[in-house]
């Protein structure tokens, strides 16, 4: 069989799975709809289900993402870190005090940390650290401090300056870098192969113990001076398929799945004694990308006649159950800081007729419409493992077709696909299709830069634009909000980019599907949910003195 | 040219033919070495994701390139390929592009899982299969035989996946008497934590055992029924020989032939693992890791379980070749002529 067929099995299979899972605990009858019970604060043991290996935990082979960072990050202390609101709080960093001209932060640190393995931490591992990441720079924490100029220590304070103004400095990187221990990596050259011995931070957490590709165990760090653990043992178990990891949660053997429920479960599983659900938003984001540098897609009335013509809530009702958020036309997702709330997608399929008779786009024959003698006919390409995905395109193609588009959905494996749209992860290298279905993690939504990334034409700073549009407007604008020295003006900057991108549409934002995470909440209900990511993480697991 | 004087040609031929037999293996293995190292290459993408991170588009393109030159990846094919030959030839495997864990030692740790998952389950699968198989063959066309072929068929159709889901809301949800998931539960220790294992594997190759069956059992049935009225059949009934002993020896033993080949090629593919069920089950072995390879485009690790897979199916054909002739007096009797 191949490995195409065999994918396609295994989404039908999953969708059978599902509807058995349903169906079982419909009639399963094990107390739905019993009296809340306790909610305790503390554990002594959890077990958390993930779905696949998450590398060795430290900050050069954790596996990216969520889970994967918030996992490392119980065991790896930052400078800073978001609180569940995304607000920046001091952690290994008593404050912090920016300059002016948002070039220059100070951070006294505290004095009453120590390593897992007792040395005490100092203000030398946060300059090891800098020095480590820029000298090791296959890792994502390198490239912001590509500006820094000077690192200073003074009584315990850290002062680092940068060559340029970098006003989210400390939240796409203070918050997000994790501190290395001197003595520990100071004798590993090559990082990407750290061993797991190497995973020694401050955090809340030691890794006890790791077995790849079956579990992990973690014990609280009882020395933490932040705060005190509020679970003594954490287990976590690889349980690669999702509906054994809720059959589990249901018997008690996993007391969180760190997965996303599907909106088709998540009444059902919440109905049955012990579970709950952690409910927030989800900063991932389903987008549908034009290739804006190829005809006719490089004219602006297309796009958005494309646009109008695709009923968001519609897809948000139909393949997310209505559990999620309608995309807005500026991306950002309206939850996100700095957003500019007041932009809405326009569902309009008569100005979308209209819109491409102005363009001279003519019905011929079959329907589709004719522009520039060629018909208005497209592949999209699409992750054939992605089930919503997939029925989005489909979905999106019967909307098109009612306005004269057509479209032919074309499900492909996702490296197939990334191809395409994205060779090797390097915009420069072109791109090859029509249109497809694309999305953006949360990360992309920590810092508005990642905007500017999104469609400046400059490979370096449009790191990000898989689409290549090219648009003088858009480009002063994302030259504008990276030049910006205050963080103010940089929302500003943002705010006015995310109108821009409203009404330049080199990409339609389709929706955010909310976060959805199941808990025994009888054995711990402590999780605080991070707006954007989940429920696993430090805010959860620590309860912080003061 | 006396009667005598023939055993040293015989030996000669004997000894061509076993070399000839070699050498088609050696070939085969050469042959399977090219393909493990290029079809990894031949899949779309590449593994820049695994070595770089989900967030690899964060990189610039030097630190990108320094990744993918740290693995040799830069280099051409033909030099990558003689790299891999000269580590094999020292039984290095490389080392995983997923956080740099040595392949040996990822297929050591998965291997006895493996062997035990799918070793169990396919020795059941033949005992099983062969048991009910002369039963349905002794009863064919009849309300029992016919009950059977049915329920073994439903089964050998039901995909492994969803008979899992079924079992583990069963067995585990429903009934509370079976873990879910994985193979081993942390603190427990000798014979508890045998007897842990032992739970473990219950689910996963109860599943194997149900929806593989079918070949075994349909294979005995043909052979059995198709033997019943047979004259030596009839001839050793005649002659007062209990039942037993004429199914025994007269419909079961030329029956395992085709078993025996059946069976050499079902554990030719043990070291494949059962991908479906261990991915069900959250069982770690090579099928799990061969999938996670792949989807990583974890080239190291690929040619890894590929070549571990490849020297297996070999190993058990000259296997099925040396042991065929201990079944099949013909074969005795063609190589003693």
């Amino acid at each position: 069989m191949s490995h195409r067929t065999r994918r396609r099995r295994m989404y039908t299979l999953r969708l059978l799975a599902a509807g058995l899972l349903l169906a079982v605990a419909g009639c399963a009858g094990d107390g739905a709809g019993s009296p809340a019970a306790k909610e305790p604060q503390t554990a002594s043991a959890l077990t958390i289900a993930v779905g696949g290996d998450q590398g060795t935990l430290t900050p050069y082979t954790y596996r990216t993402g969520y889970p994967g960072y918030h996992l490392m990050s119980l065991v790896f202390d930052t400078l800073l870190v978001l609180d569940p609101s995304n607000q920046v709080t001091p952690l290994l960093a008593t404050g912090l005090t920016t300059s002016a001209d948002s070039r220059v932060f100070t951070l006294p640190l505290r004095t009453d940390v120590s390593w897992h393995d007792g040395e005490a931490f100092t203000a030398d591992d946060v300059v090891f650290s800098i020095d480590y990441y820029r000298k090791h720079d296959s890792v994502r924490f390198a490239s912001a401090l590509a500006a820094v100029e000077d690192v200073q220590v003074r009584d315990a304070t850290v002062v680092i300056t940068l060559d340029k103004p970098d006003p989210e400095f400390p939240v796409r990187q203070l918050a997000d870098m994790p501190i290395l221990a001197r003595h520990v990596w100071s004798g590993i050259t090559d990082p990407q192969k750290a061993p797991v011995s190497a995973a020694v931070g401050t955090g809340p957490y030691r890794l006890a113990g790791y077995e790849p590709e079956r579990r992990y165990e973690l014990t609280a760090n009882t020395a933490y001076p932040i705060g005190k653990p509020r679970v003594d043992k954490l287990s976590v178990s690889v349980i690669p398929q999702q509906q054994t990891a809720l059959a589990a949660l249901r018997t008690g053997e996993v007391h969180l799945v760190a997965d996303e429920v599907p909106p088709n479960l998540t009444d059902q599983l919440s109905a049955q004694q012990g579970v709950k659900m952690a409910t927030g938003s989800n900063f991932s984001s389903t987008l549908l990308v034009f290739n804006d540098g190829k005809a006719p897609f490089d004219r602006v009335e297309l796009r958005q006649a494309i646009s109008a013509a695709i009923d968001t809530r519609d897809l948000v009702d139909t393949i997310l159950l209505g559990q999620g958020t309608v995309g807005s036309p500026g991306f950002w997702h309206p939850e996100a800081p700095g957003a500019d709330t007041s932009l809405k997608h326009s569902y309009d399929p008569a100005a979308a007729a209209a819109k491409l008779d102005a363009l001279g786009a003519a019905p011929g024959a079959d329907g589709v419409r004719v522009l520039d003698g060629k018909p208005l006919s497209f592949e999209l390409l699409v992750y054939a493992d992605s089930p919503d995905r997939v029925r989005a395109a489909e979905l999106i193609t019967e909307m098109l077709g009612k306005v004269g588009v057509k479209t032919t959905v074309r499900a492909m494996d996702a490296d197939s696909v990334d191809v395409k749209v994205w060779p090797d992860f390097d915009v420069a290298k072109g791109r090859d299709f029509d249109l497809a279905m694309w999305g953006w993690s949360a990360t992309t939504m920590t810092a508005y830069t990642k905007l500017a990334g999104l469609v400046a034409t400059d490979p370096k700073a449009g790191s990000l634009n898989v689409t290549g549009v090219v648009d003088a407007e858009l480009d002063t604008v994302a030259k504008e909000l990276l030049a910006t020295t205050a963080l103010a003006e940089r929302q500003a900057a943002a705010g006015r980019l995310q109108q821009l991108l409203a009404q330049k549409t080199p990409f339609v934002t389709l929706y955010y599907p909310a976060g959805a995470y199941a808990y025994r909440g009888d054995v711990f209900a402590g999780w605080a949910y991070q707006q954007g990511w989940g429920p696993l993480n430090k805010n959860s697991l620590v309860a912080r003195h003061g | 040219m006396t009667v005598a004087s023939r055993p040293a040609p015989a030996r000669i031929g004997l000894a061509r033919a076993a070399l000839g037999r070699a050498g088609g293996y050696v070939a085969v293995f050469a042959v399977a070495l090219t393909i493990t190292f290029l079809l990894p290459r031949a899949l779309p993408g590449g593994p820049l994701r695994t070595l770089g991170g989900g967030e690899v588009g964060d990189l610039d393109p030097a630190a990108r390139a320094k990744v993918v030159a740290a693995y040799g990846l830069d280099q051409p094919l033909h030099v990558q390929f003689g790299r891999y030959l000269r580590d094999l030839i020292r039984l290095d495997l490389g080392e995983s592009f997923n956080g740099g864990r040595p392949v040996v030692e990822a297929i050591r740790e998965a291997l006895p899982w493996t062997l035990l998952l799918v070793g169990t389950s396919v020795l059941l699968t033949a005992a099983v299969g062969v048991l009910l198989g002369v039963i349905a063959g002794l009863r064919r066309g009849r309300g029992k035989g016919n009950l059977l072929l049915a329920g073994v068929l439903l089964f050998d159709a039901a995909p492994a996946f969803w008979v899992g889901m079924l079992c583990i809301l069963f067995f585990g949800v429903h009934l509370g008497v079976l873990p879910t998931f994985g193979v081993t539960t942390a603190g427990h220790t000798g014979l508890a934590a045998v007897g842990d294992v032992a739970s473990h594997l219950v689910l996963p190759v109860g599943v194997l055992v149900a929806t593989g069956i079918g070949q075994f059992f349909l294979v005995t049935r043909f052979s059995v029924a198709s033997a019943l009225h047979a004259p030596h059949v009839e001839h050793a009934h005649a002659r007062g020989i209990p039942h037993r002993r004429v199914v025994a020896r007269h419909l079961l033993r030329p029956a395992l032939l085709p078993v025996h080949t059946q069976l050499m090629m079902e554990l030719g593919w043990l070291v494949g693992g059962a991908l479906v069920v261990e991915t069900v089950f959250a069982y770690p072995g090579l099928g799990r890791l061969t999938f996670d390879a792949i989807q990583g485009r974890d080239y190291p690790t690929m040619q890894g379980t590929f070549l571990t897979l490849t020297v297996t199916v070999l190993v058990m054909n000259a296997l099925a070749d040396l042991t065929y002739p201990l079944l099949d007096p013909r074969i005795r009797a063609r190589g003693r002529s």
